[in-house]
């Protein structure tokens, strides 16, 4: 499979996986991957590492586009384009985009329930990226998209957070808590009210009264939220089932992370969304198994110690062989690992491994090298 | 402080970022206390999996089930910590009946801010009463912020009522000299900036009743005299050495890089922790969740001088 040829009729790339495995390095590299091949592109991106951020002139977490520099790379002739999430402000940003008037939004944005829940509500920095994902998508300016998603303990969290504000609005339940008075139903009217004011006596045993009526409150005032966010989470959701939208799932060579790539492929295909394919970061390559330093590098070793006695040369082959070994015990448990998740991810698009560099990613150059890894013309299938 | 001075404690909350260890080290912390003759109870919080299964071998439930005499473990889930909440709270058994058969106060309690924590917090406290060490596989980094922070915010957001007395208790017990944190990093960059931030907004938050312990896992210190490691970086450079010959060369090279990171992790987390981090080496942690557990209470042991055959459960 080509990989530039997958990259070329791809709109929107979105890179799931647990935190600490090079999602947002691989991000950066298919980005620059796009750009180089003539594109424009937006990398939105959660956390980079601080020297690539600073390496690419991303200073903040300012919630705008930056376009990268790309002259140290002459072969791009696209541009790059990068924006940093930061989940708090723009938790804000949407309770006012979606409030109906200013009156509602300046309530809840007040609201003391709200302050806590904005920092403690599960999933609402997940909430965010798909937020900003639909704006940019939706801006027209740009040719390919690339999502690195925050690391989420649970699947699919930020794909489900949309829908999980409209499923806390649109409960049952919290009608009745609201409008236990309600009497036009067709069951009448003492069955409604009869249960709101059990469930009123028992809230308010737990929880206490006061907190109650801050909470009914709160809601009331959420609840003019629920078309905005309604129609937003039906329009990312058409956004992640278009035909140039792929999913690509970003591992490591580790216990966690290969679980949880094994499980993002599971859901991603119960839900039928686009499995663009399975990256595996961060593989430690080790092909020699005699593990005899003194025959492969005895005579360079010698001839390089110039000063060095020969004690040091023998104490450092010795140690090269003993490393040697590691590095090889090392990757052979990483390929038994990996390949766990090869045969998990039967059918889910392509499959390309990316060995560790020597060196850190932390440049155009080293972006663009970790892109000439991944993208190869012959790339397995799964 | 020192693992004898964390095991002084009551409640010991072992955190760190996902995939450093703190389920490995938080058991073998348990392990090591019930060694020392205290009663021990090692507990996960809401998860879906539980380590413990493979690590004791079955599947705790919501109340303690005996590993070895002193040795306990549980899983405190949500169903269970909602019906102990309930339970100390409501002064009628009728009442906690009446609230979890009603499926819309079941939803409600789920769905409002700070329920779910205040719960779980609740439990561990119990837990305190009922043992002489309560040690607490937290949730990650950030979460475990979050849970902790629900003290502070639920005497903002609970004017009066069962709630808001629960959280003043705890509030207490949490940030007293009783209660213990430890974080557990591994000499990686971006896991010890986690560890820095999470342990500043902590004590930001007054969240420490002491001084948290720093493990650093997967601890390599550097072996290289400055002879070999110049010899090394000849051979690294002389770009003729290829094949397997540099395969050799990226080997050393490769744990060479390990070991510094260790020695730059460790010195960045004295900065902050005021003392250096416990350091394990890696084949302690390896191997199976029981292997990994046994090798670390093994190491762990020596700090407060009990011998591995002195361990019970190993």
């Amino acid at each position: 499979m080509d990989l530039n040829a997958w990259l070329d009729s791809t709109n929107l790339v979105v890179c799931v996986g647990s935190g600490g495995v090079g999602k947002t390095t691989t991000s950066a590299a298919i980005g620059l991957r796009g750009a180089v091949r003539g594109r424009k592109v937006m990398v939105l991106t959660i956390d980079p590492a601080k020297r690539l951020a600073n390496s690419l002139g991303l200073k903040r977490f300012s919630g705008e586009g930056q376009q990268i520099d790309l002259s140290a790379l002459p072969e791009a002739k696209g541009e790059l384009w990068a924006m940093m999430l930061d989940s708090k402000s723009t938790f804000d940003n949407v309770i006012a985009r979606v409030s109906p008037n200013e009156e509602v939004r300046d309530r809840i944005l007040n609201n003391r329930l709200y302050r806590v829940m904005a920092d403690t509500f599960a999933g609402s920095q997940e909430y965010m990226a798909t937020e900003k994902l639909y704006d940019i998508v939706h801006s027209g300016e740009f040719d390919l998209v690339v999502l690195d998603t925050p690391p989420v303990k649970n699947a699919l969290d930020f794909l489900e957070s949309p829908g999980r504000i409209v499923d806390f609005l649109d409960e049952r339940v919290f009608g009745w808590l609201l409008e236990p008075e309600d009497s036009r139903g067709l069951f009448g009217m003492r069955i409604i009210s009869g249960a709101g004011g059990v469930v009123f006596k028992l809230l308010g045993l737990v929880m206490g009264a006061e907190f109650l009526n801050d909470f009914k409150e709160f809601l009331s005032d959420f609840k003019e939220l629920y078309d905005g966010f309604r129609q937003r989470h039906d329009a990312v959701m058409a956004l992640f089932n278009r035909e140039d939208t792929q999913f690509v799932t970003v591992c490591a060579p580790t216990e966690s992370s290969v679980d949880v790539a094994s499980f993002f492929q599971d859901e991603l295909g119960a839900r039928e969304l686009p499995r663009g394919g399975v990256v595996v970061n961060q593989i430690h390559r080790c092909e020699d198994a005699s593990h005899d330093a003194e025959g492969a590098l005895g005579a360079p070793a010698r001839e390089m110690a110039g000063d060095l006695d020969e004690k040091t040369v023998k104490r450092l082959l010795a140690r090269l062989g003993m490393a040697h070994r590691r590095l090889r015990e090392l990757s052979e448990a990483e390929h038994a690992m990996v390949e766990r998740v090869r045969r998990h991810a039967r059918g889910g698009g392509f499959y390309q491994e990316v060995p560790r560099l020597d060196d850190e990613v932390n440049d155009l150059k080293s972006l663009n090298l970790v892109g000439e890894n991944l993208f190869v013309e012959n790339a397995e299938e799964l | 402080m020192s693992v004898r001075e964390l095991l002084d404690g009551r409640l010991v909350m072992v955190t760190g970022k996902g995939g450093t260890g703190k389920t490995t080290y938080a058991a073998a912390l348990a392990v090591v206390g019930a060694a020392q003759g205290q009663r021990t109870v090692f507990c996960e919080i809401d998860t879906q999996r539980p380590s413990a299964a493979a690590i004791f071998g079955e599947p705790p439930p919501f109340e303690p089930v005996a590993i070895t005499d002193k040795l306990h473990v549980c899983n405190i889930h949500w169903d269970g910590a909602l019906v102990a909440y309930l339970t100390r709270m409501l002064p009628l058994r009728r009442l906690v009946k009446a609230v979890l058969e009603n499926q819309v106060v079941q939803r409600v309690l789920d769905a409002a801010p700070g329920t779910r924590e205040v719960a779980f917090l609740s439990r561990i406290g119990q837990l305190v009463e009922q043992y002489d060490l309560v040690v607490v596989d937290m949730p990650a980094s950030g979460h475990a912020f979050s849970m902790l922070d629900i003290l502070r915010s639920a005497l903002d957001l609970f004017q009066s009522g069962p709630v808001r007395k629960r959280a003043i208790e705890l509030k207490e017990l949490f940030g007293s000299e009783a209660a213990r944190l430890a974080f557990v990093a591994i000499p990686e960059e971006m896991v010890v900036n986690e560890t820095i931030e999470t342990h500043d907004r902590m004590q930001k938050a007054d969240m420490f009743g002491g001084n948290p312990t720093c493990f650093l896992n997967r601890a390599t210190l550097p072996s290289l005299s400055d002879d070999e490691r110049t010899l090394l970086k000849r051979l690294w450079e002389n770009e003729a050495i290829d094949g397997i010959g540099r395969e050799y060369v990226r080997a050393g090279l490769w744990e060479d890089r390990l070991e510094q990171a260790t020695a730059e992790s460790s010195e960045r987390l004295e900065g902050v922790f005021g003392e250096p981090p416990v350091m394990v080496p890696p084949a302690a942690a390896g191997g199976v969740p029981r292997q990994a557990v046994a090798g670390v209470a093994v190491h762990l042991a020596r700090q407060v001088g009990i011998a591995r055959r002195d361990l019970p459960w190993i």
